[in-house]
């Protein structure tokens, strides 16, 4: 057993999920006994009670970064698995309902190109302006935590209250007098809802799900993800399905439901590593799932349960027809049962399979189903489809990125950045989405900065088919003005021809420098 | 205008990766510790990565004497003593100071911050020797560290004797208000510290009163400046200078939409106590710091990415200068004649005071140095 502080690794190499069937040991720890003897060292009161640890709750993710801190800073002796069970415990028992983790699962879902939207100015700039205020709205504590929490920021950094929007204002009088009440009131530890989900029972797990997802880069793709139990919320993992492209889909791994409801997956999926991070809603599993080690390079995921689930249409893939132009389409959902009916207008030249989750026909469209629909599987209704003649306007998403220099003989490996070109059309009843298109893709001067300091020479190359694009090396480049960075401010153009029409459309493009402080929750 | 400063700001920090040339071997460094200071010469004196503390002949431009100093480096900043004897530093990560006869590398003095073994204390940039050379000042940021927990507590005045040699401990403390940093003596004594405002501290009472307002100037036609001051320069105009930005507002609506921004320096002269307020530029690009010519107070050398001459009263840029990558701080030597720039990478860039021409450039031993103080005296 290891039972040093581990040293400063990248947080997010520390996975939530042993690679099966390495969670035996884990299983077999005692973690009521490993907290007294741990823990209760310092986090005891003069009765024995547990204190500071019983007056927080948080996501498995949270937990985790309290738990590595107490190893990297406080010495904390514990082995890989006795973290991984202690997690599972505190998140188990000092969780978040899936309600209180509603408007924030981007962050543990890693969509760090989300730009953040808070109501209050003050909590933007007194939380928000170091770590995603994402951070601060999952986690629940009693006033006394949350002032013990401001006490714990300054006194570990405190040039805090020296920074631009440090500085210019009473930051430690504003944070103690005004934000602490904020957060008590906004994130209070009051349990009701968390009262309520502990006695919500538990949905099943184990068995077929038919899975759907959307790889920016790659494209749709479809899958049966076979799931064993192995042991109390642990459960082993296989997943085979296929890119709408062709390529086959194949994985193995292992997943841990923590809380009830908050699915962490490892899973190897064609030779690379993924993660999975999904919130199991009943017979619904719904997140992303990401390249451990390249979180930008991740998929939308929706699917639902064979065994014992609804009747459900997840997705159309491809999102649209064209009319006149015969198309494939799949319509993936679970235990499809009756007949399938597409709207007026749309008509299926062929059946091409057909399985309880996967149905795979020829469809042609005429004008009579231009507009958006849902498809009908027996009693199921679901999925979207776009019918189009032509397209009015695309857009590119998302409309602003980051993508990082790294590489170099550094430790921080480049961070890519990955656009779709999203095409809408026009209707009667206005304008609808018809979906993610193919596009040509090229960069160019975001303005005049960016012009005299030639950021579309040196700050890397997009690929002008995937949207996909490679930021340069990191370092002072000596040939730069400045010697500065690969940095850059780019325009990043999608051109489509509609009807030998060309449409384009503009997002931005940051490229920057590497994140150096990447923990699980950024 | 603070978004924006901030941004640029935050980018301008990150563009000065760590980039360490060949270090200088300790051989090397020995081989030179022992070389002395000649009385009427004129000195720059720095420190940089590893934990380096350098002297550098003016006459010659080039590096007498490398020290190495004790513990950890962080941020570097220095200040000499009156005698022109010793540079005195805060450093080991802004939790220590040192002091070190620059003759001999020798480290006479040092002090933690953190006076009890339940706190943690760091000194945000915050260090000054008085005239006398017989006391030097911090303020200290402590938190007590519980079993469990940790306490914010109220900031202190340290004074420590300078004779009181290594593990020294304060001589006096008094009660600060939060977020205090760099700080100068006047010719009287009396400590002038710089946070929301400049306060002038009596060192033998603790008490303080605002001596330059900064956030609260109240200056008819100007919303609160911000301003960024790293680099405590003991000046040879013997002041005490501020750059700021503050947003200039059209008319009495105060509109900060419309509100034109400037820069602008504040300085207290530290021979009267006697304060001054000037703008002499529009905001159009980030300076880390300025500094005026001895031979003409009139004109104000800024930079960050780009060296500039200003005339103040004008509000006129007389010269620009190219400067190969970012440095921090401007300093001058006593007649005027050169700029000297420093702060990030390892070298110094000199420049004709005049004509803002390249003269040479200083290769430093050692790597990175980040935000040191660099500071220009004759011995």
């Amino acid at each position: 057993m290891n039972n040093k502080p581990i040293a400063c690794a990248t947080l997010t190499a520390l996975a939530l999920v042993a690679s099966a069937p390495g969670d035996a040991a884990e299983r077999q720890i005692n973690v009521p006994n490993l907290i007294m003897e741990r823990c209760s060292i310092c986090h005891a009161d003069d009765l024995g009670r547990l204190v500071r640890i019983s007056a927080q709750r948080k996501t498995p993710e949270g937990w985790l970064m309290t738990v590595v801190r107490m190893q990297q800073q406080h010495d904390l002796g514990l082995s890989d698995d006795e973290r991984r069970a202690l997690v599972k415990y505190l998140a188990d028992t000092q969780g978040l309902a899936p309600a209180e983790t509603e408007g924030a699962r981007y962050v543990l879902e890693r969509r760090l190109n989300t730009v953040e939207n808070f109501s209050s100015e003050q909590f933007t700039q007194m939380c928000a302006r170091c770590h995603s205020g994402a951070r601060v709205a999952l986690q629940r504590r009693t006033a006394t935590e949350w002032e013990r929490l401001v006490n714990f920021h300054l006194s570990q950094f405190p040039t805090l209250e020296y920074q631009a929007l440090g500085r210019d204002r009473d930051w430690f009088g504003i944070a103690t007098n005004e934000i602490v009440p904020y957060l008590a009131k906004n994130f209070a530890y009051g349990d009701e809802q968390w009262q309520k989900w502990k006695q919500t029972p538990r949905a099943p797990v184990a068995g077929e799900w038919s899975l759907s997802g959307h790889l920016p880069g790659r494209g749709d793709f479809n899958a049966v993800m076979s799931v064993s139990q192995r042991a109390n919320d642990h459960y082993a993992l296989e997943l085979r399905g296929n890119y709408a492209d062709g390529g086959a889909l194949i994985g193995q791994g292992a997943a841990v439901v923590y809380t009830g409801y908050e699915w962490r997956g490892k899973v190897e999926i064609n030779g690379v590593e993924m993660r999975q991070v999904f919130a199991l809603k009943g017979d619904i599993l719904e997140g992303r799932m990401f390249v451990a080690d390249h979180d930008e390079v991740g998929a939308d995921v929706l699917a639902a349960r064979q065994d014992g689930g609804a009747s459900r249409v997840l997705a159309v893939q491809p999102s649209y027809l064209k009319t006149g132009t015969a198309t494939e389409l799949s319509i993936i959902g679970s235990n499809f049962d009756g007949e399938l009916v597409l709207p007026a207008g749309i008509k299926v030249e062929k059946l091409l399979s057909r399985t309880p989750g996967r149905i795979v026909i020829r469809a042609l469209a005429d004008k009579r189903a231009l507009g958006t629909h849902q498809v009908k599987v027996g009693a199921a209704e679901g999925g979207e489809l776009a019918v189009f003649d032509k397209l009015d306007r695309i857009e590119v998403v998302p409309p602003y990125a980051i993508a990082r220099v790294g590489g170099n003989g550094g430790p921080a490996p480049k961070v890519d950045a990955r656009f779709e070109a999203l095409a809408w059309a026009k209707g009667p009843r206005g304008e609808y989405r018809v979906g993610y298109v193919p596009a040509k893709w090229s960069v160019a001067p975001f303005n005049e900065d960016a012009k005299r300091d030639r950021d579309v020479e040196f700050a890397g190359s997009i690929d002008a088919k995937t949207g996909v694009f490679t930021p340069s090396f990191a370092g002072p480049n000596p040939l730069r003005h400045l010697m500065t960075n690969n940095a850059g401010n780019l325009a990043v153009i999608a051109e489509i021809s509609a009807g030998g029409k060309p449409l384009t459309a503009q997002g931005q493009l940051i490229v920057t420098v590497q994140r150096w402080n990447n923990p699980p929750i950024p | 205008m603070k978004p924006r400063t901030a941004t640029l700001l935050c980018a301008a920090l990150l563009a000065a990766a760590p980039v360490h040339a060949e270090h200088a071997s300790p051989a090397e460094l020995a081989n030179n510790t022992a070389a002395p200071l000649v009385a009427g010469r004129e000195y720059m004196v720095l420190a940089n990565h590893p934990n380096n503390l350098s002297v550098i002949d003016l006459a010659d431009n080039t590096v007498l004497k490398t020290c190495a100093l004790p513990d950890a480096y962080g941020p570097g900043l220095l200040q000499i003593s009156p005698d022109h004897r010793q540079a005195w530093l805060l450093n080991n990560r802004f939790g220590s100071i040192y002091g070190v006869e620059l003759d001999s590398c020798n480290v006479i003095f040092s002090a933690n911050m953190s006076l009890a073994a339940d706190e943690r204390t760091k000194s945000v940039l915050s260090l000054a020797i008085s005239p006398d050379g017989k006391e030097i000042y911090t303020v200290q940021n402590p938190s007590r560290i519980y079993v469990d927990r940790y306490e914010v507590q109220q900031p202190r005045l340290a004074v420590y004797d300078t004779a009181s040699g290594l593990d020294a401990k304060p001589v006096r403390t008094f009660p600060m208000p939060r977020q205090l940093s760099v700080m100068q003596t006047g010719a009287d004594g009396t400590l002038y510290v710089a946070g929301p405002d400049v306060y002038k501290v009596d060192v033998k009472t603790g008490k303080y009163e605002v001596a330059m307002p900064i956030l609260n100037w109240n200056r008819p036609g100007y919303g609160a400046p911000d301003v960024l001051n790293a680099w405590p320069v003991q000046t040879i105009t013997r002041e005490f200078a501020f750059l700021y930005t503050a947003p200039k507002f059209k008319d009495d609506k105060q509109d900060i939409a419309s509100a034109d921004f400037v820069w602008g320096i504040m300085s207290i002269d530290l021979r009267t106590g006697a304060v001054s307020v000037a703008d002499f530029a529009p905001l159009t690009e980030v300076y880390f710091t300025g500094i005026r010519s001895p031979k003409n107070p009139n004109h104000l050398f800024t930079v960050l990415n780009v060296l500039r001459k200003y005339d103040i009263k004008e509000q006129k840029l007389l010269a620009s200068a190219d400067v190969g990558h970012a440095y921090y701080q401007a300093s001058v030597n006593h007649d005027g004649s050169r700029v000297y720039l420093s702060g990030t990478l390892h070298d110094i860039a000199v420049f004709d005071a005049e004509t803002l021409e390249k003269i040479t450039t200083i290769p430093l031993p050692g790597g990175d140095q980040a935000t040191n103080t660099a500071q220009v005296f004759i011995r």
